[in-house]
Parts: structure tokens; sequence; C-alpha cells
């Protein structure tokens, strides 16, 4: 365990050097970037120098790593903002809307995964195979485009872009997830609002997951049901749930854990289009706008935090392996 | 039922009262929203580039775009008119020659902050000399063009200003420069009780606003949205709107869906297509809303550069279908310009001398000893150019509009910052650019595109025109208007024949409304004075 935690650091490490190596290699001026078209060069050095931009690289990577370990992860060279003040306020929307999208991966590619794999080579396996296979290739920006035109323009069935209504006004900020801020203020208004708006978000984002989850989950499925115990377990006459959730499902669940920790967090990183589309004020619209303007602290924060979040999702998976799977253990 | 953003939250309430107002709240919201939504103005864009509401550090558009409406200018425009400086803050005021210079005096009228505290000319010193203190990105508009000092700026008594102003600054252009919001003038007892490390409240005023405008700032939703509530005390009267909301909407098919479906009443960024869509629907009206701003093509004319010779930057100006991208990539979002000073500001010269001529072109170059063409590094932006066309599909016709020719140009495409980088550092042989003046007057594109010695364009493109040099000069501190623009008629004369510069064309800013919403106006700033809209 205590290894497994020592290797996260290191690979947290690594990443601060790749991201701030690649940021640095681009050939452009982050001072030229925060002051505009028409800055004069005395702003652009006394820009340099307030952020430490005139000194060496190495000398730069040095101060920031120094920082770090005191937990500042520096100023926003755009914004003029903590870094860290500014992801503690965009990340829990995206946070928010990968919750969502892994619930709905969950709640659709499981049971269509096991229904696929128990009706094997029949239509509702059928369906399960095209779904799988659509929902897999279908680009999520084609397919938010068409959702909200589909459902919220021409059927006004659900709400457009945002994250509340235009005309209702978030509640204060304890955690920063919507829907809980606004179960605290007792708001149910606000909460019906933003739990109607994460429902399209999050079926979007959800889907490519929801697809790719229909699929493993189905030929674990069939992998295991085809093993001699469950032939055995059905032989001694135990009912066919108890042999399907009990038997077959428990060891189908290490290939659909392991898919599902790393489809978190390729989710958490990967929202960026649906949130674009969506209007979504998360980390995704936060990287690319300081990514373009040459944010590296920014940019740097952004990375580091997407780091952590995937190593903490895959130490939970492995975790959960121990769980489900008694053979395996940390010692 | 809708609460104020800023509301707080009362203790909770027993549950007989609790239940009793969940019994009104699921009766009532339909009438309270419907009347909400008839007094707040939702406007969807993409207004990501906001990165303070502080009227003396904001350099964006959207910044000016916001804090136009929450600030005060001691002089400002009306509407559509960028022509004729009127009364704002001042009351009036007037210009008297001094021996050093000129000096401008101001009489303030009766105005309040929406903090309840009054105007006073104390107020708009300690603006003054805390932009000229801070040196933000567009304290140069106080220190280098209106070239004012701590000290230049005195009040005499509480309802008087007095600007202090030296022979190398024309007094018209201060003027000028004092309606964009650095010119803004904050309630100085606010941000002097919000000070931090000397910041003269900067931090503070990022995200709060203390000023005498229509509106006051409710809350600034970073990428969500920013919230301005009415102001009571302002004396520029709001019709009927009570709250503006500027939700981010950075994609032109969101704000389409928005529009259509009623969640927004103003969408701010729309292309071309879309636009034309929204022309031909009776729901939706379609503006085409002037800009200052000029979409050119940069030509390097440095000293072995391949712009060098001028009858190359003749062929490449003979040789672009300026007709053909206005038309076509832009579908009619632009106006055909050729010279530096932009349509709509005294000054500009209207004059077309170059039509599509692609023998002449050929012709020039053979002149110039090219008749076989040549090889050029075409630096172009990734994403999107003004008129919102996507800056690949402008280059993709300007290349082969200059194949033709046999120019062979070599688009690199690069983001933003770093093409603006090598323009800086005058290594851009050709660059697809735009400009866009800080301030309404011809001045702010004839010193930076034609003067040499201001450092900005002219040396970019490495330029140096002596004759060109002095009449920029001479006509920024030229006062008689009438000299002043037959000045400006010899600078662009000379610049369109010499200067390094293709200019393709003025776009327009397209801007869809509902068809409710009256009052609507955006001029050639890009400023919406948002108290005179109102919804039917």
């Amino acid at each position: 365990m205590l290894r497994r935690l020592a290797l996260m650091v290191f690979v947290l490490w690594g990443v601060t050097l790749a991201a701030f190596v690649i940021s640095h290699v681009v050939p452009a001026d982050p001072a030229a970037a925060a002051l505009g078209n028409n800055a004069r060069e005395a702003q652009l050095q006394e820009f340099r120098v307030r952020n430490g931009l005139d000194k060496p690289m190495v000398v730069q990577y040095g101060v920031y790593m120094g920082r770090l370990f005191h937990g500042d992860l520096g100023t926003s060279l755009r914004t003029q903002n903590g870094i860290a003040a500014d992801l503690a306020q965009f990340f829990p929307a995206t946070l928010e809307l990968t919750l969502v999208a892994v619930v709905f991966a969950l709640f659709i590619g499981l049971p269509l995964g096991m229904l696929a794999a128990l009706r094997h080579n029949r239509p509702p396996d059928l369906l399960a195979r095209v779904f799988a296979l659509v929902g897999g290739a279908t680009p999520v920006y084609w397919l938010a485009i068409l959702a909200l035109n589909v459902f919220h323009e021409r059927l006004g069935w659900l709400p457009g872009p945002g994250r509340l209504d235009a005309y209702s006004l978030a509640p204060p900020v304890v955690t920063g997830l919507v829907t809980i801020d606004a179960a605290l203020a007792h708001d149910s208004e606000v909460l019906i609002d933003a739990l109607r708006h994460l429902i399209l978000p999050g079926l979007v984002l959800g889907a490519f997951s929801a697809a790719l989850l229909t699929r493993m989950t189905r030929s674990a499925m069939l992998e295991v049901l085809s093993q001699d115990y469950i032939r055995t377990a059905r032989a001694k006459g135990l009912p066919g749930r108890r042999v399907i959730w009990k038997h077959a499902l428990r060891n189908a669940s290490l290939p659909i854990l392991t898919v599902l920790g790393s489809l978190f967090g390729s989710l958490l990183t990967g929202a960026v289009l649906t949130e674009t589309i969506f209007s979504w004020p998360g980390i995704g619209g936060y990287a690319t706008s300081s990514a373009v303007s040459l944010d590296f602290p920014a940019v740097m924060g952004v990375t580091l935090v997407a780091g952590l979040a995937y190593s903490v999702v895959n130490l939970l998976v492995d975790l959960l392996y121990v769980v489900f799977d008694p053979r395996i253990s940390f010692s | 039922m809708k609460r104020t953003i800023a509301a707080s939250y009362p203790a909770r309430p027993s549950l007989v009262p609790r239940l009793l107002a969940l019994a009104v709240a699921l009766t009532l919201p339909l009438a309270s929203a419907q009347s909400a939504r008839q007094t707040t103005l939702v406007l969807g864009g993409d207004f990501s580039d906001l990165i303070t509401l502080d009227p003396g550090v904001s350099y964006e558009f959207s910044g000016s775009l916001i804090t136009g409406n929450l600030y005060d200018t001691l002089v400002g425009f009306e509407g559509n008119d960028l022509s004729h400086i009127r009364p704002r803050l001042a009351s009036a005021w007037k210009i008297t020659p001094t021996a050093t210079g000129s000096q401008i005096t101001f009489t303030l009228r009766n105005a309040k902050f929406s903090t309840g505290r009054p105007v006073t000319s104390a107020d708009v010193v300690y603006s003054m000399n805390r932009v000229i203190s801070l040196k933000s990105p567009s304290s140069f508009l106080l220190t280098d063009v209106a070239n004012l000092k701590v000290g230049s700026v005195t009040a005499p008594t509480p309802t008087t200003v007095v600007f202090d102003i030296p022979k190398t600054a024309n007094p018209n252009i201060v003027l000028a420069a004092l309606t964009f919001n650095v010119g803004g003038i904050i309630d100085s007892a606010e941000a002097k009780a919000h000070e931090q490390n000397g910041d003269f409240g900067s931090g503070w005023l990022r995200d709060h606003s203390a000023g005498s405008g229509p509106f006051k700032l409710n809350r600034w939703d970073r990428s969500a949205q920013v919230a301005l509530d009415v102001n009571p005390n302002a004396f520029r009267r709001s019709i009927n709107i009570k709250r503006v909301i500027l939700r981010y909407m950075l994609e032109s098919s969101a704000q389409q869906t928005a529009l259509n479906s009623g969640e927004i009443d103003v969408a701010w960024d729309y292309t071309p297509d879309a636009f034309n869509a929204a022309q031909s629907n009776p729901k939706l009206k379609a503006l085409k809303t002037s800009t200052f701003q000029m979409a050119y093509l940069g030509m390097n004319s440095a000293k072995g550069q391949p712009f060098e010779d001028p009858r190359l930057r003749e062929a490449v100006r003979y040789a672009i279908d300026q007709d053909g991208i206005i038309k076509s990539l832009l579908q009619g979002l632009g106006r055909k310009v050729q010279t530096i000073v932009p349509l709509g500001l005294a000054g500009s010269n209207p004059a077309t001398p170059y039509s599509y001529d692609p023998a002449k072109a050929k012709a020039l170059l053979s002149a110039a000893g090219k008749p076989n063409g040549f090889d050029v590094d075409f630096l172009v932006s990734t994403g999107s150019c003004s008129g919102g066309v996507p800056c690949q599909d402008l280059a993709a016709k300007i290349q082969s509009d200059l194949a033709k020719v046999g120019i062979r140009a070599n688009i690199k495409q690069m983001v933003n910052a770093e093409l603006l980088t090598a323009y800086r550092a005058q290594k851009a042989p050709l660059i697809q650019v735009a400009w866009s003046p800080d301030y309404p007057d011809a001045d702010g594109n004839g010193t930076p595109l034609a003067d040499y010695n201001a450092h900005s364009l002219a040396w970019r493109n490495g330029w140096n025109n002596p004759q060109a040099s002095k009449l920029a000069q001479s006509a920024a501190i030229e006062v008689d208007q009438t000299k002043r623009i037959a000045l400006y008629k010899q600078l662009t004369d000379l610049m369109v024949k010499e200067g390094p510069y293709a200019i393709l064309y003025q776009p327009y800013k397209p801007v869809v409304v509902n068809a409710s919403v009256v009052g609507f106006v955006r001029n050639a700033n890009g400023d919406v004075q948002f108290e005179k809209i109102a919804k039917k």
C-alpha cells in the first residue's frame, strides 16, 4: 500500500515535469498573451519580472516546485487569481457532471450488457451490440448538438445549456456542487432546476462510457457464464437469479471495474467538448482558455488536478479489487 | 419564486411557515418568473476574455462592455454616434490654451454612486491618479496618449476638475480617450476601504463595483455568468430592465438554441451562416452592427525582407479579391476599405483605388524583378478572425488569390499568442491579423499604423517612412478639425500607395436579438447602453 502511494507521488511529479517542459517550449511570450495586442515593451518587461518569467526555466521550475510543497499552486497569469481558488471554482462543476455521467453509464451499460450476455445471439443481444457500436462511434459534439436540438429546442422537454436556468440564481457556494448546495439551502426549486440541467449533458457525456461498459459487461459475463462453476451451480439447482448475481456478476466485475476506473478518469479530463457545447463552467473550458492564452501556471494546475484525480480513482479501483477478489491482496 | 442573487439565507423557519411558503411557491412561480423575465435582459455570448471588472485595468472587449454600464466617464457617446462627444458625469467642459499646452475644465453634475455617496471632484482625481499609478494594460491611454502624470488632474472645487495637458497631446484626443472605461470614475472611499498592499482596491474591484453607472454588479460567476442589477441612484435611468445577465455561451450553436427557445434575449456571437438564417426569421432581429476593426495583411518591408520593394506590396493589393472575400466568406458581414482609418471616424478615407486585377499584379511582380513570383511564409492564427470567419478559411482564400499571380504563400498556423510574439519581434514576413483603435479617433489608427517611431504596427512590419511619421504626428496634435481632416487625407493617400498593409475588410459584428427587445444599439466601439433597452 505504501509502495502504491509512493508510486503515485512519483507519477504526479513526472506529470509536473512533463507539463512544465511542454508548456515552456512553445515559442511564444505569455506576457504578450496576457497584456494583449497594444501593450508597450516596458509593460511587458514589468509583467515578466513580476511573474518571474525573466528567470531561466530551471529556476522557474524550482520556484514552482518549492511553492507546490507548501500547497501553493501559483497565480494565474491571465486572471491574476490564485490557481487553487480558480480550480476550486471550476472543478466541482466538472465533478458533478462526471458523476452523473458515470451513474448514467452504470445504469445503462451494466443491465444492457448483462441482458445481452444472458440472451446471447437473440434480439436483446443484437440491440445491445448495436448500441455499443453506435454509442462508441458517435462523436460527442455531434450527439450534444443533436440532443440539444431535439430535447431542448424542438420538444422543449429539457432545459438548454448552463448549470441553471438564466433566471434562477445559484445557491450560496458550500461544496460547489449546485445540487448539493441547493439541497443544503433547502431550495427545492433550484435543486430541481439543477437536476434537470444535468440530464442532457450527463447523458451525452455518459453515452460513450455506457457503450463501452455494455460491451465489457457483455463479454465478461459471457466468459464467466461459460465457466464450469456456473454449470455446477446451476446443476446444484441454485435459482437462476442467484447464480447470475452472486456467482457470475461478482466474477465478471473485475474487468468491468477496471474499465469504469479508467473511464472516470478520462471523463473528468475529457469533458471539454461537452462542457463547451453545454456552456458548462467546468475545468474543460478553464483548461482550454488557459492553454490558448499561455497561462502556464493554470495549465500546470489543471494537469496536476487531472493527474491526481486519475491516480486516486485508479487507487480506489485497485482497493476494490481486494474486496471483489480475495485472492488479490496488498502485502 | 425568484430570489435576488446576493440574498443571504435566513435562519431555518419552523415547519408550518415552511410548508406554507412551499405551497405559495408552488402556485406562484409562473407569475413571478414571468415578471422577472420581463425585466431581465439575458445576453448569451463568448465573454471568456473577461478578466477583471475594474474599469482602470480592464482592456478587453467584454470588460469594456460591462464596465461601461457600471461606471460613468466624464464624457461619453450616445448610441451609435461616435463623432460627437457628449456630457456624462461632466455637465460641461471647456478647453483653454495655456503656456505649456492646454487645460480642460470639467464641471461635474449632481450624481451619486451606487454606494450612496455623492460623486465629487476628489473621486475624479483619485480615479485618474489610480490608473496612472496602477500601470495597467490601459494606463498608456492616460500616460502616453494624454501625457498625464500624477498631479496633472486637480480639483479646485468639489464640482470642478482641471486636466493640465502638455503641448504634445491633443485635448480632443484626451476627451476621446476619456470616453473609454479607463476614464471610469470610482467611489474613492469604497476603493480605499478595500485596498490591499497598495493595489488601489484593484483586487476587490475585480468582481465588485463602486460606480455611478446605470447598473451595479451583483455577481460574477467566472465562466458562467455576470449579473448586473439596476443602480437606483443612477442618473442614467433604465427604462424597464432591472437586471442584466451575461451568460457565457461560447458556441454559436448553443446561442441559436437558447435564443430560439427564449432562454436568452440577445445572441452576441453568431457565425455568418447562423446570422443569415436569422435574417429570415420573423421572431428575431438580425443586426449588422458596425465596428472599427480592420482585418489586414501585414507585409514585412524591412531591408532584405520579402516586401522591401513597394511594387511587391502593390502587387499583393491588386491580387486580393476583396469582393469575393466579403461576399462568400463573410456573407456580406463586412465593408470594403483600403485606407488605414476605419469608416465612421472623422478622417477616414473611403477611396478604393485597388480593383481586383491579377494581370496588373503580375506586371508589378515582373517590374520588381520577380516574373516567376516568390515564396513567403504566411503567419495565420488558429481560431476565428474578425467577422466570425475561421482564420484558416480566410487564409486559404488569400493563399489561392496570391498563387494566381505567382506568390506562393506558405501558411503557418499558430495560436494567437504565438503569432503576436513573432509579429512583435518583426519576424512575420506576411501575416493575417486585425487591428482596432483604442479610442474612437483617427489617431487610434494613424499613429500605430503609420509612425515607425511609435514602435507599433509600422515598426512590426519594418516600414519606416519619415513623411508618414511626420504626417501622423502633426495630425495627432492638430486642434483645428478641418486642417486635421486634410492631414489625414494626405496620410491615408500616402499609406494606401506605400504602406505595408493590404486591408482586407472592415467587419460588421452580427448580433441577433429577440423581436421583443427594443432599443438595442451596439456602437462601433462595442458599447451597449443597457439602460436604453426594453422588452415589450
